[in-house]
């Protein structure tokens, strides 16, 4: 073995330029493969959380028909029960009920009409931070939640109201009821979210239960979980728990254009970087090619001298197998600390980027991923184009007749 | 003692429409301790005539038996471990592995066939040493002249204790200073080893310190002098 690794080793250094022509292939494939799906898997994370934090949680519950008519007539009682059951479920970190519904805001003679989401102060901010997008005022307190509300900022300039003003909603409630009153404005929240800052207006869950008449009853309940592999199993265990009245679903089924989205970049990193070692791969094999022609006559001597072809095979294989490894070892021993700086320290973004990302609402920061995958998978990737390459020089050496190489 | 029996050997290339009948019907003995050349001008059979003794090329038909085994009739791989013991080649030119040195190169062959380090080493030096590059058994074939890389092919095949020794126009590439240094060394094993050997050759000098003339022409053996 020792002989074989001696050989393998030394024909490598024997064309340097070509080897390291052909290494350096590699190390480029294997650190932008890395580089790609680091930085891919790191915003789809970011937007993923964001979004399931923000808007629909990773589970949700709804009333039977909620998700097709969001009306606060397909509202569901929201009793210790089901709270019980929710609160047992061991993948489940936080959750929290809302009532989501519409009405007119008015101050002085400006009218307009806005979002109004009832929450469960304590409980949403621990999973939306609501909170920290409060420019004036303060958040919710036990002492002021009871009729205070949250106004978006641009809304609030709409409007000409202030912190401590009076701000009058006027809406329909459950089953047709009136809905009206009077709320102190508590704080603004500017979001980095136009259209939320437009439109949106928190109350407590409680005072959304009384303004819209529908004590105990919320439209949805999202959740929170600690394992997000495990949400299919959460899902038919809660299914399985709660009244069959209720629906469960997934972030996936609350945000189909967002799985979409991912799915779909996804798709497209996978292609770019299949293409590249595509193009690498056939790169390399040019070089065996070459490599075998050249060797065809050193090749038929050694075999002439008593070295079975299995044996020689092996010499090649762990030849080029080398080239792969040391490419493979110096593209992710380069990209590691690159990217775990970047786990560490987002790079803030600035122009178009920055603003398809504050339209969607997240900060402008791109997020690095440094999950074992993104190394691993390049590395079995190389691997296998290894394979296929080394396949070749296996067939080679297999038809390859001493006499006739000899001639050569 | 007769070291290779070679009855009716054929070989017949088929290449494109034309059939080359390369060798035609050889029938010739060897006996141990024979310095035998084979000569015949180009194209008339001399390589593929060495290289069906030697089991690198499959015969058309016919028989080579060497030390009572027909080589033909072995497996594939059990022909190439029979060739790693019994047989020693010296080819042309390039005949060394570049990436090994001189002593490394020898030392291949015995490798392979399992000999433990201190036999390596002491047959290494003793072989190297015989054929005068006991000074360059460091050096990378690239470093060293022709002749210089003909001796250490020699070297090597003789590392592996064969029972004779092929040598297709092992000359070919030197000039006359080397090839002289190369013959009178090979001589010299055969007369004090009594090693076996059989080569080809163009050149009438080579031919001249042969003790057998085998000559062909088309595929034929058309004289066998001993002198
Ligand atoms: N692989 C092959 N396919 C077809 N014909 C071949 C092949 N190898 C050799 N021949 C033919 O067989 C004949 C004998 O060739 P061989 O190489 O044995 O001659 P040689 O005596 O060694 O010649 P030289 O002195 O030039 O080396 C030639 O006519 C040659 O063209
Ligand atoms: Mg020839």
């Amino acid at each position: 073995m020792k002989t074989y690794f001696k050989l393998a080793w030394r024909n490598l250094w024997r064309n340097k330029r070509r080897s390291l022509i052909t290494i350096a292939s590699i190390f480029f494939g294997v650190f932008f493969a890395i580089f790609l799906s680091s930085i891919q898997k790191g915003s789809f994370e970011n937007i993923l959380e964001n979004m399931v934090k923000f808007y629909s949680g990773y589970i949700q519950i709804q009333g039977e028909k909620y998700k097709d008519n969001k009306s606060l007539n397909q509202s569901f009682e929201d009793n210790d029960l089901l709270r019980g059951k929710v609160a047992s479920e061991t993948n489940v970190t936080h959750f929290a009920s809302r009532i989501e519904s519409f009405a007119l805001s008015a101050f002085k003679d400006q009218t307009y009409a806005a979002v109004v989401l009832g929450i469960e102060p304590a409980q949403e901010n621990q999973i939306s931070e609501i909170s920290k997008w409060i420019s004036q005022g303060t958040y919710f307190t036990k002492s002021n939640e009871v009729n205070g509300v949250l106004i978006g900022s641009q809304l609030a300039e709409n409007l000409g109201i202030g912190v401590n003003d009076t701000l009058v909603l006027i809406g329909q409630g459950y089953h047709g009821q009136t809905a009206a009153g009077k709320f102190p404005v508590l704080g603004l929240l500017k979001f980095p979210l136009p259209d939320l800052n437009k439109q949106m207006i928190y109350m407590s869950l409680e005072s959304a239960r009384n303004f819209y008449s529908m004590p105990d009853r919320s439209t949805s309940m999202v959740l929170m979980v600690d394992n997000v592999d495990k949400i299919d199993k959460t899902i038919d265990h809660l299914e399985q728990a709660i009244d069959k009245n209720l629906k469960v679903y997934s972030w996936k089924e609350i945000q189909p254009e967002l799985e979409n989205f991912i799915q779909g970049k996804l798709a497209g990193g996978k292609i770019m970087k299949g293409i590249l070692f595509m193009v690498i791969g056939f790169g390399i094999w040019g070089t065996i090619i070459m490599l075998m022609a050249e060797r065809k006559r050193e090749l038929g001597i050694i075999i002439a001298l008593g070295v079975r072809k299995i044996r020689v095979m092996r010499i090649i294989v762990l030849e080029s197998f080398l080239i792969g490894f040391i490419g493979v070892v110096i593209g992710s021993i380069t990209s590691l600390p690159l990217v775990s700086y970047l786990y560490l320290h987002p790079v803030h973004v600035s122009g178009s980027i920055k603003e398809t990302y504050e339209s969607m609402g997240f900060e402008p920061v791109l997020k690095f991923s440094i999950h074992p995958d993104n190394f691993i998978s390049p590395a079995i990737t190389v691997f296998i184009l290894f394979t296929a390459i080394t396949l070749y020089a296996v067939w080679y050496i297999a038809r390859l007749k001493t006499a006739s190489a000899l001639r050569a | 003692m007769k070291v290779i029996e070679i009855k009716d050997l054929v070989k017949i290339y088929n290449s494109s429409e034309v059939q080359v009948k390369a060798v035609n019907g050889i029938n010739l003995d060897f006996e141990e301790g024979e310095f035998a050349a084979v000569v015949g001008p180009s194209g008339s059979g001399k390589t593929t005539f060495l290289n069906m003794v030697g089991g690198l090329d499959r015969p058309t038909s016919g028989e080579v038996i060497v030390g009572g085994t027909n080589i033909w009739e072995l497996k594939s791989r059990k022909l190439i471990d029979f060739r790693l013991r019994n047989i020693g080649f010296v080819f042309q030119a390039y005949n060394l592995i570049p990436v090994l040195t001189a002593r490394e190169n020898v030392e291949f062959i015995m490798h392979l066939q399992g000999r433990d380090k201190h036999e390596r080493n002491q047959r290494v030096n003793e072989l190297l040493t015989a054929v005068g590059l006991g000074e360059r058994m460091e050096s990378r074939p690239s470093k060293l002249s022709g002749g210089q890389q003909q001796r250490v092919a020699v070297a090597r095949a003789l590392a592996s204790k064969p029972k004779f020794i092929l040598a297709d126009e092992p000359t070919a590439n030197l000039d006359s200073k080397s090839t002289e240094n190369l013959l009178d060394m090979m001589e010299k094993l055969n007369k004090e080893e009594n090693i076996t050997f059989i080569f080809s050759t163009h050149d009438a000098r080579v031919v001249k310190k042969a003790r057998r003339v085998i000559t062909l022409d088309d595929g034929k053996v058309t004289s066998d002098e001993k002198k």
